[in-house]
């Protein structure tokens, strides 16, 4: 069959439409790619001011100004004096177990 | 009226005019002018930025993180986007914690809050429409009062400031990169992702010498003391003696800054200096064993200047008058040293030079040649008197007596890692020059413990542990002059005394309430830093060589205390320091599970400290690194997938 020229307009066009298509869904994947990722890095942001907020309660809830007080005033514990503290020395060589 | 042939042919002439004309503007804006319209539409449409490089973790030698870099955010309002005003408004002034007239502020065209903002202040606001976060990396320290001065900060250029940020930005600061995006007509951004035109680079991490831990103990006991006796202000230093690392530096002042006076601010040191003339007698052989002096009734004339004892003694030996801080038993011994002998004895132990602490500001405190020297001099440098030194030289100066004579260079950086975790740099001791042998050391060790034992450091005694001291009381130079009540005590301590394993320097700034004495005020702080230290479990002490200086454990009554159940070291110990033992590599564990990793560790005779939980994710010391057997390495988890963990293992036992 010969091709006539509102063939060639209608191939054409189609190609133009498959194109143009081709584009669009390239370019919206790229935005949804975009806003995707935006949102992965504010997460990420959260996520970590999240953990250095919580790591610093944790040093000072974790700071001897913090636990020493509550160990005397809840548990009656003391600092011990250096009488209190034995330090077992480690066995010679070879003074391992029969 | 003209014919309509001619009206068509005008109209077609002016219709082929106006087109003539496009085409050589046309070809004016493309051909001639074109490069300068395709440059002005690029800077119209696209906007380079700078990717700010993530500046060095700083942290304690055990690898708690002393200051990081964290994700911050500038927050811009436009007013006339929001939706709700009043509720958006509310909203905004809430999370950003504003006060006062901010409706008058949101009242603006645009409204900037410089902030800095953290993630979870903002969070709230990410959604509202006419809010825009400009995000910028921040520095955060997560303990901000632990060794502030020390640490420093970051101004806000993003540069070091002050303090160890400022010594080591070049390390810290890693170099930006820059990138690309595309913009509107209106200069809104585009979400597309930014073209890259060069990644930033991280920053180093740095591992300081100091200990967390330590340095707790000793702000809170400078902090107490200071409290307690009313003083102006003060500074604790420790130092290992064996490498000269610095492991605890707290300064404080009446009005609560913590100026880093220990490295910048000098004072005369007293009779903590008298060792030090000792150490030139007893090298140099100018005094016999049990050889004594007269104590001259406590008062002893020179021409210029009136030497006086507190404690008068009839006759003392060398021993005595650092025992008991006889000023007149030292001026005396002291008049066999020349002052050419003298001043050499004082500047080997570093008094008069930096001691090349990686310190901004570090001062060299004052000695004067033997020329400049006056007739009293020679006297008042045997007592510590026309001295100037800063805390951290006598510390220097008391590690050479503790490590055997070797005077080395004070450090604060342990460790340089590259951002991945490669060891780029790690301290080994640097030796300045030998002061005095090893032989002399130990016998002015010998001094010192007679002065805890025995003498002016009572105080400081410990009951199982013997210790190394000497006190020192000085009047404190206000404009010029001494001023009269105004004293400054200072004691330096070596811990324990046989193979001393710390340094301390403690010293207290005009004391108002009780003793202005060093053996009332310093000496006590110091030994509730001793036995804070010997109780915490993470401080860096070698307890394996402690323990054969305590007595036997059965000759302590355990059932004597009240119930109180004493601290008991876990057993077999294996400390950190330990030099013998045998190297070994630490295992890469990236992905195992936590049971398997520590048991990877365990193996290869590590010791571990647990960070987080899940996943193993990385170690401190890294893999790769060496370490010694017994050594702790801390290992840090993270949750992560169970699938994944599964793969990573399964990955990781193929390889």
């Amino acid at each position: 069959m010969r091709v006539k020229g509102r063939h060639w307009v209608a191939v054409w066009l189609v190609a133009f439409l498959a194109v143009t298509w081709l584009v669009y869904a390239r370019q919206t994947a790229a935005i949804h790619d975009a806003r995707e990722l935006i949102e992965i890095r504010a997460r990420r942001a959260n996520l970590e001011g999240h953990k250095a907020e919580l790591e610093r309660r944790v040093r000072a809830e974790q700071s001897r100004a913090v636990l020493v007080p509550r160990a005397q005033a809840k548990l009656g514990l003391h600092l011990p004096a250096d009488s209190e503290i034995i330090l077992i020395p480690l066995p010679g060589p070879g003074s391992g177990p029969p | 009226m003209a014919k309509p042939a001619v009206r068509l042919e005008f109209v077609e002439r002016g219709v082929f005019a106006v087109l003539a004309l496009l085409v050589v503007r046309a070809a004016q804006v493309q051909l001639l002018e074109g490069r300068r319209w395709a440059e002005a539409a690029q800077a119209q449409r696209t906007e380079r930025i700078v990717l700010q490089a993530r500046r060095g973790t700083l942290s304690d030698r055990h690898g708690t993180p002393l200051a990081l870099t964290q994700e911050t955010y500038h927050v811009g309002v436009a007013p006339n986007e929001l939706r709700d005003a009043a509720r958006d408004g509310a909203l905004i002034a809430r999370q950003l914690g504003l006060t006062g007239r901010w409706q008058e502020a949101l009242r603006r065209r645009y409204a900037y809050f410089a902030g800095p903002f953290s993630a979870l202040e903002v969070r709230p606001l990410r959604g509202v429409r006419g809010v825009h976060l400009e995000p910028v990396v921040n520095r955060f320290y997560p303990a901000p009062e632990l060794a502030r001065a020390t640490i420093g900060r970051v101004g806000d250029d993003g540069y070091g400031a002050s303090g160890m940020e400022k010594t080591l930005d070049s390390l810290l600061a890693g170099r930006s990169g820059s990138a690309v995006v595309l913009k509107d007509r209106a200069g809104r951004e585009y979400e597309s992702p930014a073209r890259v035109i060069a990644q930033p680079v991280a920053g180093h991490d740095v591992v300081l010498t100091l200990d967390a831990e330590l340095q707790e103990i000793a702000q809170r006991a400078l902090d107490d003391a200071l409290r307690r006796m009313d003083a102006d202000g003060g500074d604790v230093v420790m130092l290992d003696p064996a490498t000269c690392e610095v492991l605890a530096i707290a300064s404080r002042q009446r009005d609560g800054t913590a100026r880093p006076s220990a490295f910048i601010d000098t004072f005369e040191p007293g009779s903590v200096a008298k060792i030090f003339a000792a150490a030139a007698l007893l090298a140099l052989k100018r005094v016999r064993p049990g050889e004594h002096v007269s104590g001259e009734n406590g008062v002893y004339r020179l021409p210029g200047r009136t030497i006086t004892d507190d404690d008068p003694q009839p006759t003392l030996t060398l021993a005595d008058a650092i025992r008991v801080s006889s000023n007149i038993a030292i001026v005396k011994f002291s008049a066999r040293l020349k002052p050419a002998e003298q001043y050499g004895m004082l500047r080997d132990f570093g008094f008069g030079a930096l001691t090349g602490v990686e310190f901004p500001g570090e001062a060299a405190g004052r000695l004067r040649p033997p020329f400049e020297w006056t007739r009293p001099s020679a006297a008042s440098l045997a007592i510590g008197y026309e001295l100037s030194v800063t805390p951290i030289q006598l510390a220097a100066a008391y590690a050479a007596l503790a490590n055997g004579g070797l005077l080395l260079q004070p450090t604060m950086i342990r460790e340089v890692r590259s951002p991945e975790g490669r060891v780029l740099y790690r301290h080994e001791p640097e030796p300045v020059r030998r002061a005095v042998s090893p032989e002399i050391a130990a016998a002015l060790r010998d001094l010192l413990r007679g002065v805890v034992e025995r003498g002016t450091g009572a105080e400081a005694a410990l009951t199982n542990f013997p210790v190394a001291a000497k006190t020192g009381t000085t009047r404190r130079v206000v404009n010029g002059h001494y001023a009269p009540g105004q004293y400054t005590a200072s004691f330096a301590a070596l811990f324990p005394a046989d193979k001393p394993q710390l340094v301390l320097v403690v010293k207290i700034d005009n004391p108002h309430k009780g003793s202005h004495f060093a053996a009332q005020t310093a000496a006590p702080v110091t030994r509730s830093m001793l036995e804070q230290a010997l109780a915490a479990r993470t401080v860096a002490l070698d307890r394996a060589r402690l323990s054969t200086a305590a007595p036997p454990a059965t000759a302590v009554p355990l059932e004597d205390d009240g119930g109180v159940v004493p601290y008991v070291v876990p057993w077999p110990y294996q400390p950190d320091s330990v030099g013998e033992r045998r190297r070994q590599t630490v295992p890469d564990v990236t992905g195992l599970r936590l049971r398997e990793a520590v048991r990877a560790l365990h193996r290869r005779g590590f010791r571990v400290a647990l960070r987080g939980w899940g996943t193993a994710e990385h170690t401190w010391p890294a893999a790769g690194d060496s370490a010694a057997t017994g050594a702790t390495v801390t290992l840090f988890a993270e949750p992560v997938n169970p699938a994944a963990v599964g793969t990573l293992a399964r990955r990781r036992a193929k390889r």
